[in-house]
């Protein structure tokens, strides 16, 4: 951060939010829901009779609901990110209608952002690497799977068969989509300057040069 | 998106008054409950406010560097602006007239995290330099009325020049009153200035919960002005605020600027290319320069083509002319062309003129003609989105070498138009034929039938956003990626996409990522791109909105060039000056009844267009070719396609219940039952949900149609609990994994009741809330923090314009040659795109906000009460009653099982 005839110095971490922190958390979650819509539009009809007959496949879509905390934390950098982002989303999702039953999307939004959040909370919202944002995509998973067993799916064992797949695919979808590709997808966006506003994608556009 | 998404959408998005809302607007101003209509306001009222002084702005030796820029975009400036000046601020693009803009307003530097002391550049004089939280750096200072600028709360309005980027809420008088709310303004007050506000832009005829989804252009930014207005301030600063509109908005903005001025003799700083239109109103023009070290006098003129200035070596910013208009513009030593100025009428010299415009290679016959030998052709075309026709038996055709302007009002469907005629929008009636020549190796005439590699060969549309269209990292595989489609090995390709980066001069930004070149280097970026996969039809959308006189040029002859390609190319604008330089065929879409209006404006236009029209109609009875060349295309009035009003339940009594009590209603009638997992307390509870919401006006029929998500998803589960559930007793069947028993079919008919007894309350209690509401309500009754909420509720109105975007982008990479890949493989890079685009409509959003005093340390004020009634408790104690009874009935019949057992 220095040009040809001067230096400044690099500022601390500032964990107060900003506008523009909360307009782009905001729609962060605003675009998860229309993606979320988009891929259950791609999977909707086949998919849900594939679910009843291959244990746990419907998990593996649960990472597309799970993105919008990892990735507006590791952009945005300001505790709450993740729970703030995944919580918009949820209530917009519920002010459409969808299948899982309008305001209880606000309380799975609610417990899948938490968890997202633990991991940086831990980590004391210093420790930004593929990492930690798969372990938050991880956890969040473990959070939406949780949440889903305790209301919708007390008809099985938890710890049967059908829910240790439903937890290996969560988890393993909320590692990938919400977790390893969000790093990457985080990468992908900075280099185009759009997140220039923020230390995030000051980073990557410093590191790239 | 799905039929059902756009109609709950719609829900969500549109706007209703019902009566006995939650929302009311403050009844001590004329506005009646039920019934928000804006009554004449009367300049002379009573009530008028006392006059506010306007402001000075001064900059003192102000600079700024934005983040991750290597150069200031502007730096060492002095400058004063006197109160009550009206000041037009001139300058080439690149020069940081924005930049000054957004400083004055306070939104640059608010918030420094780091100062350092260090030397100037002389040496003399001592430069402090701050860094912001956004990684911008200030120099110097700007001060209103001596107050630094980003301390001076509301002195100054600012208007931006998308329309769309200042639109924060939904309805329309909520955006004007969303200033003084910032600015902690008492209720009485806040709907006070909303009227005069509206009534100074001439805007006071509309409703104030009308959609600001419905408004034109130019009453879209009267409304921006009108939010600016309603905090009061002692200046206005406008940038570019009528680049994107048509000539009749930009009337209609500078008339409303003009009575504002008069009425309140604010101070004024404008900055805007095309400032003849605005001239009268100006009494002061400031051109602007950069002094560089290499060369100590002022460099006015630009290096190189490039259309950002060059910053390197560069020391300060200088006032280059600073005068009367006449002083300035009659100033012989200035170079306006090279600056990127476009004189105003009249001081338009002829050399100043514009004129039909020669490239090399030019083809020798007419552009309006081209060679008579039509490429696409419309016939009997009616053109709409969703199947609904605006424009009916349309009769075009297209040759090569042409050049067609289709021209005509905002919003009345050129785009419409122009993506049926690319192939990207299925025709409602009638066909849009390529000739056999054009169609020569593919499955047919029909654009639309084509795949998308076909289309990209033949057919290219360039969006009017560039960021519309991007697909690769790099500029250089940006240009490659046509031809790779379209089957050109590798080395070739490269080859090509090299040669025509030289020759729209990008090829320095071959290896650089796309998104970050400035606005012109886009645009040209986009044209070299649709060239490369060689198509012989080439539409632009709006190719010269908001650029300088330098930039124009080169598009202007850049788009003459293509016609040296033998492509045909229809432009859409509102540009007149580019038909003119273009010497193209005009073809006006007008909207019924509105003749007169189209009419007009086109009559400005000269009798440049006007025999050009005539010539279109020789050349239509002329040559067997081109029969029937419509030059006007008369479509459905826009007002036909207006908004309905909507409540926001199908149910009156939902309707006008607080949005908080809903949703916490919605919750308590469904959540208890999770307790128990069994078929009677679940079918218990469905049936009293059906005869309660009967009871208020819900037929059974209509909850299942708005709740039909819950019985897809309801029979999945119950069929996965049935064959992978709990097991016990009789066992029913058996293979691999799955196993049929008693128990897990008596837990599968309880998991599908359950899940329709759970999500259709909580479906319906809150379907079509709508969000400000909603927002309203969450700040007031469940006090959550106001940054938060509004935020949210700002990025939420986001969503209808993310699912434009989207269909844009899906029509691009069709466009592109992108269109036939695999689903979900395409599903992610288009994602991507989305991202980046959302992001960056989301940080210019946060600045229209900021410029409104939002986020600042002032309590703000509610301009909407959002209330709770008696009703909403019964509601919620009804809501409770649901799930009570069929657990005790549960309980008493033993089927109770506490989470399925």
């Amino acid at each position: 951060m220095s040009s040809s005839n001067q230096t400044t110095i690099v500022p601390k971490p500032n964990l107060k939010w900003r506008v523009v922190d909360i307009a782009v958390a905001s729609v962060i979650g605003v675009v998860s829901t229309f993606i979320y819509w988009a891929a259950a539009l791609l999977y909707g009809p086949i998919g849900s009779p594939l679910d009843a007959l291959i244990p746990g496949l419907g998990g593996l879509m649960n990472g597309f609901w799970l993105f919008a905390g990892p990735l507006a934390a590791v952009i945005v950098r300001k505790p709450g990110a993740a729970t703030y982002a995944e919580v918009v989303a949820g209530v917009l999702e519920a002010l459409l209608g969808n299948s899982w039953g309008g305001m209880e999307t606000f309380l799975i939004a609610l417990v899948q952002g938490l968890c997202a959040e633990v991991v940086f909370l831990c980590v004391a919202y210093k420790v930004w690497n593929l990492i930690t944002v798969t372990l938050s995509g991880v956890v969040s998973a473990i959070g939406c799977w949780a949440y889903t067993f305790f209301t919708h799916l007390q008809g099985f064992n938890m710890m049967g068969a059908y829910g240790i797949w439903y937890l290996v695919a969560t988890i393993i979808s909320g590692g990938l989509v919400a977790g390893v590709l969000m790093w990457y997808l985080y990468i992908a966006i900075a280099k185009t300057g759009a997140i220039d506003k923020f230390a995030s994608g000051r980073q990557v556009r410093a590191s790239s040069k | 998106m799905g039929e059902r998404m756009q109609g709950e959408q719609s829900k969500v998005a549109d706007n209703r008054n019902g009566k006995g809302s939650p929302r009311q607007y403050a009844s001590d101003v004329s506005v009646a409950e039920g019934e928000v209509v804006l009554r004449d306001a009367r300049p002379s009222d009573s009530d008028a406010s006392p006059k506010v002084p306007p402001a000075a702005i001064r900059f003192e030796h102000w600079g700024y560097r934005h983040a991750s820029r290597r150069h200031f975009a502007v730096r060492g400036l002095n400058l004063g602006i006197h109160p009550g000046e009206h000041v037009l601020l001139l300058g080439a693009s690149g020069i940081g007239k924005s930049t000054i803009l957004e400083g004055a307003s306070g939104l640059l530097g608010g918030d420094p995290v780091e100062a350092a002391n260090e030397a100037g550049q002389g040496g003399a004089d001592e430069v402090v330099a701050v860094e912001d939280s956004e990684g911008g750096v200030t120099e110097g200072g700007v001060f209103v009325d001596d107050i630094p600028a980003v301390a001076a709360h509301g002195r100054v309005g600012l208007v931006l020049q998308d329309p769309d980027a200042q639109t924060i809420f939904e309805r329309l008088g909520d955006n004007v009153a969303f200033g003084p709310e910032n600015m902690g303004v008492a209720r009485s007050e806040i709907w006070k200035r909303v009227k005069q506000s509206l009534a100074a832009v001439g805007l006071e005829g509309l409703q104030l919960h009308r959609s600001t989804m419905h408004l034109s252009g130019g009453q879209m930014q009267r409304l921006a002005l009108a939010g600016a207005l309603a905090m009061q301030p002692g200046a206005l600063l406008l940038d570019e605020p009528t680049a994107n509109l048509d000539p009749e908005g930009v009337a209609q903005v500078i008339d409303a600027v003009s009575d504002v001025l008069q009425e309140t003799e604010a101070t004024m700083l404008l900055v805007e290319h095309r400032a003849g239109p605005w001239i009268d109103l100006i009494d002061r023009v400031i051109v602007l320069g950069l002094e560089s070290d290499d060369q100590v006098k002022a460099r006015v003129t630009q290096v190189g083509d490039d259309a950002e200035i060059d910053h390197s070596g560069f020391r300060r910013t200088i006032v280059v002319a600073d005068g009367t208009p006449d002083e300035v513009f009659e100033n012989r030593d200035l170079d306006f062309a090279a600056l990127g100025i476009w004189m105003p009428d009249k001081y338009r010299r002829p050399d100043d003129e514009i004129h039909r415009i020669h490239t090399n290679d030019e083809p020798t016959s007419d552009p309006a003609t081209g060679d008579g030998k039509a490429l696409l052709s419309a016939k009997d075309l009616a053109i709409g989105r969703n199947g609904k026709a605006i424009a009916e038996h349309i009769n075009i055709s297209f040759a090569a070498e042409q050049i067609t302007a289709l021209v005509g009002r905002n919003g009345v469907g050129k785009s419409t138009l122009s993506l049926t005629l690319a192939g990207l929008l299925q025709p409602v009636a009638g066909s849009v034929e390529a000739s056999p020549e054009l169609a020569k190796g593919t499955s047919g005439n029909s654009p639309m039938e084509w795949k998308s590699t076909e289309l990209a060969a033949r057919i290219s549309y360039v969006f009017q956003n560039p960021e519309h269209q991007f697909a690769r990292g790099s500029v250089l595989e940006e240009v490659m990626l046509g031809p790779l489609r379209t089957g050109i090995p590798e080395d070739e390709a490269k080859k090509k996409a090299m040669a025509l980066l030289r020759r729209f001069r990008l090829s320095q930004y071959a290896s650089v990522n796309p998104y970050t070149l400035s606005g012109g280097e886009k645009r040209r970026l986009t044209v070299a791109a649709s060239l490369a996969a060689a198509p012989r039809v080439i539409i632009l959308d709006e190719p010269t909105f908001g650029q300088d006189r330098r930039t124009w040029m080169q598009i202007v002859s850049l788009i003459h060039s293509l016609r040296g390609d033998g492509v045909s190319v229809i432009v859409v604008t509102h540009d007149r000056d580019l038909v003119t330089a273009l010497g193209a065929r005009v073809v006006e879409l007008q909207a019924q009844g509105d003749a007169e209006g189209v009419r007009s404006m086109h009559a400005a236009n000269g009798t440049r267009i006007t025999e050009k029209v005539s010539k279109d109609d020789a050349v239509s009875s002329g040559t067997a070719n081109l029969k029937a060349i419509d030059t006007t295309i008369t479509v459905s009035p826009v007002n036909e396609r207006d908004e309905k009003e909507r409540q926001s339940s199908r149910s009156s009594f939902l309707a006008s219940l607080n949005p908080t009590f809903r949703m916490l209603g919605g919750f308590i009638a469904a959540l208890p039952l999770i307790l128990s997992l069994d078929w009677v307390s679940a079918s218990v509870a469905l049936l009293l949900e059906f005869i309660l919401l009967a009871c208020i006006g819900l037929k059974p029929w209509r909850v299942v149609k708005s709740t039909w998500p819950v019985f897809i998803g309801a029979p999945g589960s119950a069929l996965a609990v049935l064959l992978y559930g709990k097991e016990g007793g009789r066992v029913w069947w058996h293979w691999a994994m799955i196993t049929v028993t008693d128990r897990s079919a008596v837990l599968a008919l309880a998991t599908g009741i359950r899940i329709l007894a759970v999500g259709i309350p909580a479906i319906i209690a809150v379907l079509g809330v709508e969000t400000t509401d909603l927002a309203d309500s969450f700040s007031q009754i469940l006090h959550l923090p106001d940054r938060f909420v509004y935020g949210g509720l700002a990025g939420m109105r986001l969503f209808s314009v993310i699912r434009d975007d989207w269909a844009a982008l899906t029509a691009s990479r069709r466009s592109r040659g992108l269109g036939d890949e695999n689903k979900v493989k395409a599903f992610f890079p288009q994602t991507f795109a989305l991202l980046v685009l959302s992001i960056r409509r989301s940080t210019t959003l946060a600045t229209a906000m900021e410029a409104r005093g939002f986020g600042g340390d002032i309590p703000r004020a509610h301009a909407r009460v959002s209330r709770v009634n008696p009703r909403d408790w019964a509601f919620f104690i009804v809501c409770a009653i649901v799930p009570t009874v069929s657990l005790i009935i549960a309980a008493l019949a033993g089927t109770f099982t506490f989470f399925g057992g």
